[in-house]
């Protein structure tokens, strides 16, 4: 009963700080990626908190009159771009998070909504960086299907595909590590492997089945491998532009492009070896 | 007096008028406020110390926050927050002094002037009583702990803050909308003078749901405290009081509708000690 009544008194009440959607719904794009994330609450919560009850979200069948203004969720997904701009002073922290809500007109207490350890603003990021490479992955398929551009090769679309993707930590570069260590806890890690599993398998669909020297799980682990050895590369490379760590990223996704063949050698080998044992046991039997 | 009788309400197990209430209660702190702190220490075996600390944890204030705290009495939440607070600061310039190491002597000196008057980062923090006698308490003990910057005492209602709009960062009550007459009141008081992104935090005495710790608290409540309350202070009904008006105060997810109701979101709240006592927080978005 208390759902019914809740849509209608939220409209009327003047929301002090929630936009109209109106406005808001020109300039933001919601992609799938972001909402992926927001459906997998970081659990980090403090334990002893009650759930929220049964208060109508602002999709679900309240929806209708409330989409006059933005949601908690939406406001909470702009605090947190604001908060961006200043990683590189104050690092992925509550008080960027602070810093952000200042921006848009918010007290700097609203970043009491986030965790302390700014574990939403990194997921956030992250978030954010994979929707930016499948828009990029997107628009090269759409040039190639026109047949304005020629399509890669499987090993130079992957090389490029993980560059792109890590170029765009370089703003965010020596306050990058704290974030890496801030997803590895472990009430993170759900929400960090999910990101970092979807944006792969991201890439292999744009990258097309072509090879069949690998099966499914195979590619996924092999790529994430290769990502995840060139961030912490990354991490250590003061060569111009990172020159030194796109090489390293040739080299690994080479290695793993002979490993395939590799690997469809021995299985020819094999067979040969095995059709060898047969004709000579026939033999033998004779 | 001549007062009209207004709507029924409850004072502790009793019920009283509205008027009536609020008189009682402004009589109860008048008489407890110089054994204030002492009584809390005793009644709470000095947990209730812990529990403000919390409080001051989750609001994690950054310098430059504004906080109204009403209901603040005694100060314990103004004086929490200014400590936070100066260590906040503390580490900030430390942080900053670390990134300069390639100044000349010149521009240190020049930058530990500036920052020396500024210990608190322009934080400030508002204590808001209604009863004159614990803010009296309040002020002394500031004085006697050495706490004056960034201070402030003020007489006020809280069903009717004497404050503009969208003034402060973060309203705290402790242990105070308890006592406050119109609950609904106090809430849409404190809407109003949050900027918008301000933060409500309630500390408050709630329900406890599990049967065994149920029943040992009010076999504490009911038998000890007032006891100590006579013992003490000297005064068994003020205490008789407080235990009775903890009882009928709404458990913890009616207050929480309460707090939506008056406009707030992303209200949640956390249960310490079993329930015993609770957080509720809200944000004005």
């Amino acid at each position: 009963v208390r759902c019914q009544r809740y849509p209608p008194l939220r409209a009327l009440q003047a929301s002090a700080a929630l936009r109209r959607v109106s406005d808001e719904h020109k300039k933001e794009p919601l992609t799938s990626s972001s909402q992926q994330h927001f459906d997998s609450p970081p659990a980090g919560h403090q334990p002893e908190q009650e759930p929220q009850g049964p208060r109508p979200s602002y999709t679900g069948q309240g929806g209708q009159e409330s989409e006059d203004y933005e949601s908690e969720e939406q406001l909470q997904h702009r605090i947190l771009t604001a908060a961006l701009e200043f990683v590189p002073e104050h690092g992925w922290t509550a008080e960027a998070i602070a810093e952000g809500a200042k921006t848009l007109g918010l007290s700097v207490a609203a970043a009491g909504m986030f965790h302390s350890d700014g574990s939403e603003l990194i997921l956030h990021f992250v978030s954010e960086c994979n929707s930016k490479l499948s828009e990029l992955l997107q628009k090269e398929q759409k040039l190639v299907q026109l047949g304005e551009v020629e399509k890669k090769p499987v090993d130079e679309f992957l090389r490029d595909a993980v560059e792109a993707r890590l170029r765009m930590l370089i703003p965010y570069i020596e306050k990058w590590p704290q974030a890496l260590s801030i997803l590895l806890l472990p009430r993170n890690i759900p929400s960090s492997l999910n990101l970092l599993t979807s944006m792969i398998d991201d890439i292999w669909h744009y990258a097309g089945d072509q090879s069949t020297d690998f099966n499914w799980y195979t590619r996924r682990a092999v790529l994430t491998g290769i990502y995840n050895t060139t961030e912490l590369v990354m991490m250590q490379d003061t060569s111009p532009d990172f020159e030194d760590t796109w090489r390293f990223l040739e080299n690994r996704v080479a290695d793993a492009m002979t490993m395939g063949n590799t690997a469809s050698q021995v299985q020819s080998t094999g067979e040969a070896v095995v059709q060898g044992l047969m004709g000579a046991a026939v033999t033998v039997s004779n | 007096r001549g007062l009209a009788a207004g709507p029924e309400m409850h004072f502790g197990f009793q019920t009283v008028t509205e008027e009536e209430r609020r008189e009682k209660i402004y009589q109860v702190f008048e008489s407890v406020a110089k054994k204030y702190d002492v009584m809390n220490d005793s009644m709470t075996l000095g947990i209730h110390r812990v529990w403000k600390d919390i409080l001051m944890h989750k609001m994690n204030p950054s310098p430059g926050t504004l906080l109204l705290d009403v209901a603040g009495g005694t100060g314990d939440i103004a004086f929490r927050f200014i400590n936070y607070v100066r260590s906040v600061r503390e580490r900030q310039l430390q942080k900053k002094l670390k990134h300069h190491q390639n100044l000349s002597w010149q521009e240190i000196f020049e930058s530990y002037q500036k920052d020396k008057f500024n210990s608190l980062g322009d934080s400030q923090v508002v204590v808001c009583d209604i009863n004159r006698e614990m803010l009296k308490v309040g002020k002394q003990k500031a004085q006697h702990l050495g706490y004056s910057e960034g201070l402030s005492w003020v007489l006020g209602n809280a069903e009717e803050l004497p404050f503009d709009d969208d003034q402060f960062d973060v309203y705290t009550i402790a242990f105070g909308i308890r006592n406050v007459t119109r609950i609904d009141l106090a809430l849409q008081e404190a809407y109003r003078v949050l900027k918008p992104g301000g933060r409500f935090l309630c500390l408050e005495f709630s329900h406890v749901s599990n049967p065994l710790v149920s029943r040992l608290y009010d076999l504490y409540s009911f038998q000890v405290i007032p006891v100590l309350g006579e013992v003490i202070a000297g005064d068994w009904k003020s205490y008789q009081y407080l235990v009775e008006s903890i009882r009928r105060f709404p458990p913890q997810e009616e207050l929480k509708a309460m707090i939506e109701d008056a406009g707030f979101f992303k209200v949640d709240y956390e249960n310490l000690n079993f329930g015993i006592v609770a957080i509720h927080s809200g944000f004005k978005l």
